[in-house]
């Protein structure tokens, strides 16, 4: 595996090694839910090489150790006590599932060092009051994306809103959903409908049968890609004809394509390819030197955790040591170039960013593409 | 109406993977766990042979079928056939081990991404109204595949040759064989066929939601219906899996559908505390060693 | 005749009898009692685990291997008692000497449930009535996570820290568990069980109460696994449903079959090479010099090479290791012959 060659490479090029910032990244390379997290990594390891190419930070290379943990927590606890005790990172990072946050924040806390999420959703402790060592970039914010999605459909709503609700059962998934309810209450809507399917449903005509029957003209749906657009497939099947919002995961921008719903909303903080910045040009032309085989349009998240991870590190001064990169962390402001609505911000206080950046996308039937429904709104990130 | 109809296609999904079940296990009495991963297997052969025979979606159709039917015998003529006259324990382990070992094969081979096969067929999945309710034409296709494949079991168990050589090997498998009748091939064959329509399940789930790996959990899901209705009667197998269905569906309209999930197996837990062989199934001992 | 005579039952019973054995049984101590010291982070976290699983399996094999009691709900039982330990922290802030014998409390009820379908349903229907409560049990964890809040699993303080205390903590643990087992099969019990295992008619017709056998070796086997649950929590430092699915229950099922069923030893071996089998396999990939180009789907290769090996151990060698122990033993204690006479 990957680690056994690492430290091979370790010892082999010990005169390199030692001039470089090194970082550990436990991360569920394989395995079945890899297609989320993997994208990530490779992105980002592609944009550290780019970095190193282009001349390092201070002067000196980066290097990466990725350690697969397979969205296993006991695997994660291994490999952060790898990382942590062998490699002697001072930054570590989690690209898995949820379900291996709590293991590696025990080791992250053993030692002190800081702990950044880069991969699946934000911790709360990463919002303000944050949590010494925990820190996150991830576009996904609990509760955060419902008030952004439940404004949004306030603003376009010209009718009274029957808003309905659908979740995985999945713990935070249903977190989420039930916050959202609560909220939609308070902003005036009728909740006629919540719906939480177990992974994996053989059919969702069932739940679908359920949210079509209390009528509902509007969906907010929060949950793996895979439960959101089956339950909307057969939800259309049914004849329903409302407004399906949901959030807008790695492969929205596919999935848009292939549905070609003109009412299917999705929401989400990460620029789509569609914008044609010059930053996907860097990405592109990185992605091909690198010769990864994912879509374009996965590899944002993983762009945007490199460019995080270069700018904590620009700030670390040489020698590295876990309290130098925590301090360089606890006072970040990271230029997305604009792959997010605003810059990345890192406080003592808040380690999630000050303001959260929302843009809404669908499909353009008549022009037979993507089309922002709504462009980048603020939220701002308090207590 | 509209529950009905979703009663009638889940029913369906579960009949249609539970008769393979009951078919290996009627005839060799084996319990076949690696059947999640033969529907997996046979979805990826609808998969495979879609992008072969691109823009030829029946004789990618047919095909598909034919490989599940040869995948199916072949797994018993090189693995299944040594664990005959072992402990219920063994055979039962080793099709666990042989569906641990597909699922990675697969993995290698076809990667992790989601498939979707419907559309490499060059067909959409439209919605067809029916008595007031709506099912789509997968679904559709579904309910008819389940009732054409039972239809054609019970007419081959009952009146073909090889099909009354099968119930003979299920019910005595030694006077069987001293009559004449080769066991090996009665075998491969109900492995064939059960491969078959397991196969069918998977690709017909497949091309309603996207192939990919949590297809073998929905083959386990089924499996319950196949012990309330009874492991080796047909019969129970389609009995059992209206009933758990309509639990399923009732359960997440009028209560919460979280249960959906475990409501199988309470069900399940119920009939084995009252009558273990299940609804249909023939009384037996118990105990095969 | 070897001039060594037992005149006591004791004797007849004792574990070790030869001065050899002894003295080989000192030799093994001294070096488990060193190896931490030499082992490198990595070995010992791996020696961590095969201790923690051990004691899981040494339960799982005294009820199918010995009991013949087929079980298919072990991950279920371990989830009781990691989520016994887990819900008491959290709800009551219970120590370490409160959760411990809460989680066997909790593991000798939930055995006498599990054990209840055993004494109508035997082979595949007990097998088939665990795998059920197994997923009840799972699905009750997964809904006290979701209503408490704890959507990324329930963090618990370990009272140990160090990976060295808990070796030594773990190794007690199994000396303890397998002290426990190898008493019981010397007792009153263990023959009961082993004659329900061979012939229920014959074992009722001989006075034993097969119900009490029955159900007795489930209690034992449960409590002893959630025992095993709750050190697993504490050693992960956190409980969470996902990590207790089919899965576990299969990976501690081969434990005992491919370290071979009936022998307590076994559980040891079978332990053993399930937990370092994924470490075997990333090394020989890397010697056959496929590392790079299968990196991707190291886990895919894992779960393929696992069920292949399950699948010979199950057709070659049904004894499993200890079978293929027995024959290299064989082979050197009896060179140049080859067979044991058939006369004693």
């Amino acid at each position: 595996m990957r680690k056994l060659l690492c430290i091979l490479a370790l010892l082999a090029g010990a005169a390199h090694a030692q001039d470089a910032y090194v970082i550990g990244v436990s991360a569920a390379m394989t395995g079945p839910v890899a297609p989320n997290y993997a994208p990530v990594v490779e992105a980002m390891k592609a944009y550290l090489e780019h970095v190193d190419g282009r001349g390092g930070i201070n002067g000196r290379k980066v290097r990466m150790v990725v350690l697969d943990d397979q969205a296993q927590p006991s695997r994660a606890a291994t490999n952060a006590k790898q990382l942590l005790d062998q490699e002697k990172v001072p930054m570590l990072l989690n690209v898995s599932l949820s379900s291996t946050y709590a293991p590696m924040i025990a080791e992250s806390k053993r030692t002190g060092v800081p702990l950044y999420f880069a991969g699946a959703v934000c911790p709360k402790e990463t919002y303000p009051p944050a949590d010494p060592l925990q820190f996150c970039s991830t576009a996904f914010g609990a509760n955060l994306d419902s008030q952004a999605a439940l404004a949004f459909v306030k603003a376009q709503a010209k009718d009274p809103v029957r808003i309905a609700f659908q979740a995985m059962a999945i713990p935070i998934a249903r977190a989420e959903i039930d916050y959202a309810e609560g909220l939609s209450k308070t902003l005036g809507m009728t909740v006629v409908e919540k719906q939480i399917s177990p992974p994996p449903a053989p059919d969702y005509t069932p739940f679908a049968t359920k949210l079509v029957e209390a009528k509902p003209n509007w969906v907010w749906s929060w949950s793996p890609w895979v439960a959101q657009v089956r339950t909307f497939e057969s939800m259309r099947r049914l004849g329903w004809n409302g407004k399906y919002l949901t959030w807008a995961h790695l492969n929205a921008e596919e999935e848009l394509a292939r549905i070609k719903d003109g009412d299917f909303y999705v929401v989400g903080t990460n620029a789509f390819l569609e914008d044609n910045l010059p930053v996907h040009a860097e990405i592109r032309a990185v992605a091909a030197r690198a010769k990864l085989d994912y879509p374009v349009s996965y590899l944002t998240e993983g762009f945007v955790a490199g460019l995080v991870v270069e700018q904590a590190l620009r700030n670390t001064p040489w020698p590295p040591t876990p309290q130098k990169v925590l301090a360089a962390m606890n006072n970040l402001k990271v230029d997305m170039k604009g792959l997010r609505g605003g810059p990345l911000e890192w406080t003592k206080d808040n380690h999630f960013r000050t303001k959260q950046y929302y843009r809404v996308w669908r499909w353009d039937r008549a022009g037979n593409r993507i089309v922002r429904a709504q462009d980048w709104q603020a939220i701002e990130v308090k207590r | 109406m509209q529950l009905a109809v979703n009663i009638a296609v889940l029913a369906s999904i579960y009949a249609l993977i539970c008769c393979g079940y009951v078919l290996i296990y009627r005839v060799s009495r084996v319990l076949s766990l690696a059947h999640g991963e033969l529907m997996l297997l046979g979805a990826y052969g609808l998969y495979a042979t879609a992008s072969l025979f691109k823009g030829h979606p029946l004789l990618a159709l047919a095909a598909a079928a034919a490989l599940a039917l040869m995948v199916g015998a072949a797994v018993y003529l090189a693995l299944m056939w040594r664990m005959t006259g072992e402990s219920v324990l063994a055979a039962v382990l080793a099709t666990i081990a042989l569906g641990i070992l597909l699922r990675g094969a697969m993995i290698l081979v076809f990667g992790t991404q989601t498939q979707y096969p419907l559309r490499d067929l060059g067909w959409s999945n439209a919605s067809v109204p029916v008595f007031g309710a709506r099912i789509s034409t997968v679904g559709l296709a579904l309910v008819l595949a389940t009732a054409a494949v039972y239809l054609g079991l019970f007419a081959f168990l009952r009146w073909t040759r090889w099909g009354i050589r099968m119930r003979a090997a299920g019910q005595h498998p030694l006077l069987a064989a001293q009559r004449g009748i080769g066991l090996h091939g009665v075998y491969a064959l109900a492995w064939g066929l059960a491969t078959f329509t397991g196969g069918m399940a998977g690709m017909l789930i497949a091309c309603d939601a996207g192939l990919e790996g949590t297809l073998v959990i929905i083959g386990f899901k089924a499996f319950p219906a196949a012990l309330v209705g009874g492991l080796d009667s047909l019969v129970g197998a389609l009995v059992g899996s209206l009933v758990v269905a309509a639990a399923e569906v009732l359960l997440i309209h009028h209560v919460d559908p979280l249960l959906s999930d475990v409501v199988p197996f309470a069900v399940l837990l119920a009939m084995l505390a009252v009558r273990p062989w299940g609804l249909f199934g023939t009384r037996e001992e118990l105990d095969r060693v | 005749m070897s001039g060594y005579f037992r005149i006591r039952y004791s004797e007849d019973s004792a574990l070790l009898d030869t001065r050899t054995q002894k003295a080989w049984f000192a030799a093994f101590l001294v070096a488990l009692a060193v190896y931490p010291f030499f082992a490198g982070a990595l070995w010992l976290d791996l020696a961590n685990q095969v201790l923690l699983g051990s004691i899981g399996a040494v339960a799982l094999m005294l009820l199918t291997g010995y009991a013949g009691q087929i079980s298919l709900g072990h991950a279920g039982l371990l989830a009781a008692g990691a989520f016994t330990t887990g819900i008491l922290c959290k709800e009551l802030g219970a120590a370490f000497w409160l959760t411990l014998p809460a989680s066997a409390a909790v593991g000798a009820l939930l055995g006498l449930i599990f054990g209840l379908p055993s004494l109508r349903l035997r082979g595949l229907y007990l097998a088939v009535s665990t795998l059920a409560l197994h997923f009840i049990v799972v699905f009750l964890g997964g809904e006290y996570e979701t209503k408490r809040g704890f959507s990324t699993g329930i963090v618990i303080e370990s009272p140990i820290a160090s990976a060295l205390g808990w070796y030594f903590a773990l190794l007690a643990a199994a000396a303890a568990t397998l002290l426990l087992a190898l008493n019981l099969l010397r007792s009153r019990t263990g023959r009961a069980w082993r004659a329900v295992h061979g012939r229920e008619a014959v074992a009722e017709a001989l006075g034993i109460s097969v119900q009490r056998a029955k159900l007795s070796a489930f209690v034992v086997s449960s409590t002893l696994t959630a025992v095993a649950g709750c050190l697993f929590a504490y050693f992960r430092g956190f409980v969470s449903a996902e990590a207790f699915s089919l899965y576990l229950t299969i990976q501690y099922v081969a434990m005992i079959i491919i370290g071979g069923m009936g022998s307590l030893l076994g559980a040891l071996l079978g332990t053993a090479f399930v937990v370092l089998f994924p470490y075997v396999i990333d090394g020989g990939m890397r010697l056959l010099g496929v590392a790079d180009r299968l990196a991707s789907v190291v886990f895919a290769v894992n779960y393929a090479a696992f069920g292949l090996v399950m699948i010979l151990f199950l057709v070659f060698e049904p004894q499993g290791l200890v079978g293929l122990w027995r024959r290299v033993q064989n082979w050197f204690q009896l060179w140049p012959f080859k067979q044991r006479p058939l006369a004693k």
